[in-house]
């Protein structure tokens, strides 16, 4: 059964003068509704992780609640920094990662890269957005997306190092 | 009671261990610590610089009382949707800095068009009256930053770009106002160039190193 957002706003002003009864029944309905959240927007494997990063996030900023506001858009709210901020840091770490081996990926630099980037490619120009599809999700080398899409090799990797910041930004803004 | 969050052994038990009560955040003490700052800067500049002649004489001109008038709103408009993003919420952001510096526009475009039609206060105005405006403004400004990046940071700004941004136009809104009780300048480019500088030069700081500094 799902919680209300009444009942889960009332154990959150509990929660907030100290009651750990209620916040123990207010952390486990705010990780299932969590993990419900979570599951639209990135791959099931990375979704624990960023419930547990959320739940944290939820217990340090626990007195940024406003108790005359809902509760849930506010939990919403801290989710959604979460998932950005892990999104900009992937991108960051990407970013700093072509001055190095723009060829090279790991496993996990590219689930993170994946992660909802189909509807913020839209907003980058096609030349950027093509590179970093090819590049970045697909997985193909740099000398492969220049045949691809007549790039020259610095372009592409200029484009692609553009692109990433553009897409850092564009988290950002949301 | 299902109570273990992942298979990597999380436990929720941990955070409610630690739970402590806590007082959800106010912005109106902060607001109170920028106003002092407000009036302190105004009361410290006094002892090295007289304050305007048309208010000594408690005849304020009418540019003073707009500039000062549109640079608290704007500061104060501002800081309010500032201390709004430390709890994040639908509906509840405060737009109100929009507003606030949509009028203050009036000051850098008219500025510019007196400039280009014959205003020749900026070459009239001593490199030391700019330097004082420039240096006095921000020194006000940097201070009133401190309390507004303390309560970002207790609170869980969710746009660290916008919040730089708007906390330092906050804080050169202060920063121009406390200097405007003592500019003796009253025209439109001087206020146009100027006092731009100082917002903007505050506004530029605040997104440059504010954002890596309320992260969270």
């Amino acid at each position: 059964m799902k919680a209300s957002e009444d009942s889960l706003r009332s154990l959150m002003i509990r929660s907030q003068s100290g009651d750990k009864q209620a916040y123990t029944v207010l952390l486990n309905e705010a990780g299932n509704w969590l993990r419900r959240f979570f599951s639209y927007k990135i791959p099931a494997d990375a979704i624990d992780d960023l419930v547990q990063d959320t739940l944290i996030s939820v217990h340090r900023k626990l007195a940024s609640y406003d108790s005359t506001r809902a509760f849930l858009p506010w939990l919403a709210a801290i989710a959604r920094y979460r998932w950005v901020d892990r999104l900009r840091q992937t991108y960051k770490h990407e970013a700093k990662a072509l001055d190095f081996d723009i060829a090279q990926e790991s496993h996990e630099e590219l689930v993170g890269a994946r992660i909802s980037i189909g509807r913020l490619l839209n907003q980058l120009p096609a030349g950027q957005a093509d590179v970093i599809r090819i590049v970045k999700i697909e997985g193909h080398s740099v000398s492969e997306a220049c045949a691809m899409t007549g790039q020259t090799e610095s372009l592409v990797k200029v484009n692609i190092h553009r692109g990433l910041k553009k897409l850092s930004a564009l988290i950002e803004s949301e | 009671m299902n109570i273990t969050i992942n298979n990597q052994g999380f436990n929720i038990l941990q955070l409610v261990n630690d739970l402590k009560p806590v007082k959800p955040l106010n912005a109106k003490p902060t607001l109170l610590v920028l106003l002092a700052i407000a009036a302190f800067a105004l009361i410290a500049i006094s002892f090295v610089r007289a304050p305007r002649v048309d208010l000594l004489a408690g005849q304020p001109t009418a540019m003073f009382l707009m500039r000062a008038g549109m640079l608290a709103l704007l500061g104060t408009a501002t800081a309010f949707s500032v201390l709004s993003m430390t709890q994040p919420s639908v509906g509840k952001h405060s737009n109100s800095w929009q507003i606030a510096l949509a009028f203050a526009a009036i000051f850098p475009v008219g500025g510019m068009i007196a400039v280009m039609t014959g205003d020749n206060t900026l070459s009239v105005a001593s490199t030391a009256s700019v330097y004082r405006c420039l240096s006095y403004g921000s020194i006000t400004a940097l201070a009133t930053l401190i309390p507004m990046i303390y309560a970002l940071r207790r609170g869980a700004p969710t746009n660290p770009n916008l919040a730089g941004w708007l906390t330092g136009l906050a804080a050169g809104g202060m920063g121009g106002f406390t200097y405007s009780f003592y500019c003796p300048f009253d025209s439109l480019a001087y206020t146009g160039v100027w006092f731009t500088l100082v917002v903007g030069m505050a506004s530029i700081a605040g997104r440059l190193f504010v954002p890596r500094l309320i992260r969270w």
